[in-house]
């Protein structure tokens, strides 16, 4: 299972920064495909951002325009009256930040445990948090979603975070990580006198740079996204997700005219693409500075 | 007699020994206390409430297997059940197909510009939100404000309104999600294919083999283990697929697009017959756990073992 979280993300790089190849006839071809492709793929999003720009009375013409004429930002504008937005966005940062900081935390203790301290009952213990992935996300929601009914935690950013908190994926896969670093690395620090604390922190963590920036990425990837779960404990506007949000923009009591619902997907949107591409550079650093191989 | 024990019988020993287990628990004791919190007691909780009826308003009530005897005489179960395992069918093949295609595509590229293009394009829809990803569809395939229908016209072509027919509801659910999701197996099959060593590649070619025969004795075979578990992950994923049905079809339309986890929302969240979910969440465990150890038990027979 270790094959799909850093793997994918080096393969992503590398693949990048792979040299030009010699041209062959049949190569012009996939080229010429791919684009084709890629265009099409694409195309669906630079509709959305276009309608997103246009006058609600030109919006959705056809045939289809793809310059967005005549141009406005009043439907942006429009989407503070149908949602609160921003506090939307700080619940879905919350959320995701609390989440993926937190189940990291937890994370690297465990696999800290499972990897260099020797105690009595850890392989049991490992075998039955492993076998826990076998577990849909859908059972154990329901009884999740009784037990936060219970404590009056329903309709709060914590009846998500709280269960975010345990991922037993990350503590795999970091135990698997840790078991790379040499640990005569720890030996040699425990005679200089360090604890636990330190070698953790001021050793394995920093040589497992990429492994946890990979972590950190997915998992807050999956709780920005998230629309599940949001839907099911969250019912008031002010405390809902984004996801949750722009589903409600336009289904909701006072539905959103469609060129705003457009507009409010942009804005969750195009900030994506920007990280995204940003972080793509990220990532190639650090795999060159620290070459990850899963 | 083992050092261990030897050495134990120092003072010294033992109490570093009493000392590394003391701390070997402490540092697992936030995750093991989450894990029975949030994982093992709702999983024990969920195989108890299977057996009750509890609408959460009233007292739960004992009822024995009633909600399992229910569910296998549920008439829209088996439909439940097709609609989510052709979903998941269809899934596992569009997925492979392409993303084994395109990823060789992009690896065999002769300008770095297109491949760039093509990565970014064919990954970034994956993270979309599925929210924002269904909400988009929804107009793109809508026969009047889409382009896609609205193109069709120009040339003449009336096409179906997709996610209102029942015959095409599941398909453009399929192919929404082949849109969504490629780029997750892209990237998976692109990663498997920078295994394969470039030497045998180029051994296998200076022998005189063709493409042809170079991908299907050395690619493939190379390939198999990343072909295993893009397979098992796109299966699991697949087989809960939840967010764009509820928010593009509702399970509709006349059910053609309920999936199982759909189901169980409606009887769990909606109809708050939360003992019924159980059952029906049980299913899913079961369904789920047997088809991804039927893929392990039937792995020799492809998957190549270095």
């Amino acid at each position: 299972m270790t094959t799909g979280t850093g793997d994918v993300l080096v393969a992503l790089e590398r693949s990048g920064r792979r040299k030009a190849r010699r041209r062959s006839p049949g190569g012009i071809v996939v080229d010429v495909v791919l684009v084709v492709f890629g265009v099409l793929m694409v195309s669906p999003l630079v509709w959305l951002i276009v309608q997103s720009l246009t006058q609600p009375e030109f919006a959705f013409a056809s045939p289809p325009s793809w310059i967005p004429v005549p141009f406005t930002l009043q439907n942006f504008v429009d989407v503070f009256e149908y949602m609160p937005f921003f506090q939307q966005f700080g619940n879905s940062l919350l959320l995701a930040v609390i989440s993926t900081a937190g189940a990291l935390l937890f994370s690297v203790f465990a696999a800290y445990a499972f990897a260099r301290i020797d105690f009595r009952g850890s392989r049991i213990l490992m075998v039955v948090m492993l076998s826990a992935l076998m577990v849909p996300a859908q059972l154990v929601i329901i009884p999740i979603f009784i037990m936060m009914r219970q404590v009056g935690l329903v309709d709060t950013l914590a009846s998500l975070w709280l269960p975010a908190l345990i991922n037993v994926f990350q503590i795999f896969f970091l135990t698997q990580y840790f078991k790379t670093i040499p640990r005569e690395l720890d030996e040699a620090a425990r005679i200089d006198g360090a604890g636990h604390f330190w070698i953790l922190f001021r050793m394995l963590i920093p040589l497992s740079g990429p492994a946890i920036a990979a972590l950190a990425i997915l998992g807050f990837e999956a709780s920005w996204n998230g629309y599940f779960g949001p839907l099911i404990f969250l019912s008031s506007p002010e405390n809902m997700t984004l996801p949750l949000g722009l589903v409600t923009l336009q289904n909701g009591f006072g539905a959103a005219p469609a060129v705003v619902v457009f507009a409010a997907i942009t804005m969750v949107v195009l900030p994506l693409l920007v990280v995204f591409l940003a972080f793509q550079r990220q990532i190639v650093e650090s795999v060159a500075s620290t070459g990850l191989k899963g | 007699m083992s050092n261990d024990t030897i050495e134990a019988r120092r003072p010294g020993a033992l109490l570093q020994r009493r000392r590394a287990e003391a701390a070997g628990w402490m540092f697992v004791s936030p995750a093991v206390l989450l894990f029975l919190v949030f994982v093992a007691g709702p999983f024990v909780f969920a195989i108890v409430l299977a057996f009750l009826k509890w609408d959460l308003l009233t007292q739960p009530e004992f009822v024995g297997m009633a909600n399992f005897e229910r569910l296998f005489s549920d008439p829209e179960l088996p439909g439940v059940l097709w609609n989510t395992f052709v979903f998941a069918f269809a899934s596992i093949v569009t997925h492979l197909l392409f993303g084994l295609l395109l990823a060789l595509a992009v690896n065999s590229l002769i300008s770095r510009v297109v491949g760039y293009f093509a990565r970014v394009a064919i990954f970034f829809p994956f993270l979309i939100s599925w929210a924002a990803v269904s909400l988009l569809w929804k107009y793109v395939l809508d026969p009047t404000f889409g382009y896609v229908g609205q193109y069709a016209a120009m040339v003449g072509i009336e096409l179906p309104n997709f996610l209102a027919d029942p015959a095409w509801a599941l398909p453009a659910i399929i192919f929404i999600d082949l849109w969504h999701t490629l780029g997750f197996t892209f990237i998976i099959m692109l990663a498997g294919l920078q295994t394969v060593p470039s030497e045998l590649i180029e051994a296998a070619r200076t022998d005189g083999a063709s493409s042809w025969q170079i991908f299907w004795t050395v690619t493939l075979p190379l390939m198999s283990p990343t072909m295993f578990f893009a397979t098992i992950i796109t299966f699991i994923g697949a087989f809960q697929i939840f967010d764009p049905i509820q928010i593009i079809t509702k399970g509709g339309p006349q059910g053609s697009t309920t999936t199982i986890i759909m189901y169980l929302f409606e009887k769990g969240f909606q109809a708050f017959d939360m003992g019924y979910a159980a059952a029906v969440a049980l299913l899913v465990f079961v369904i789920v756990m047997g088809v991804t150890l039927l893929q392990f038990l039937g792995r020799r027979r492809w998957v190549h073992e270095s």
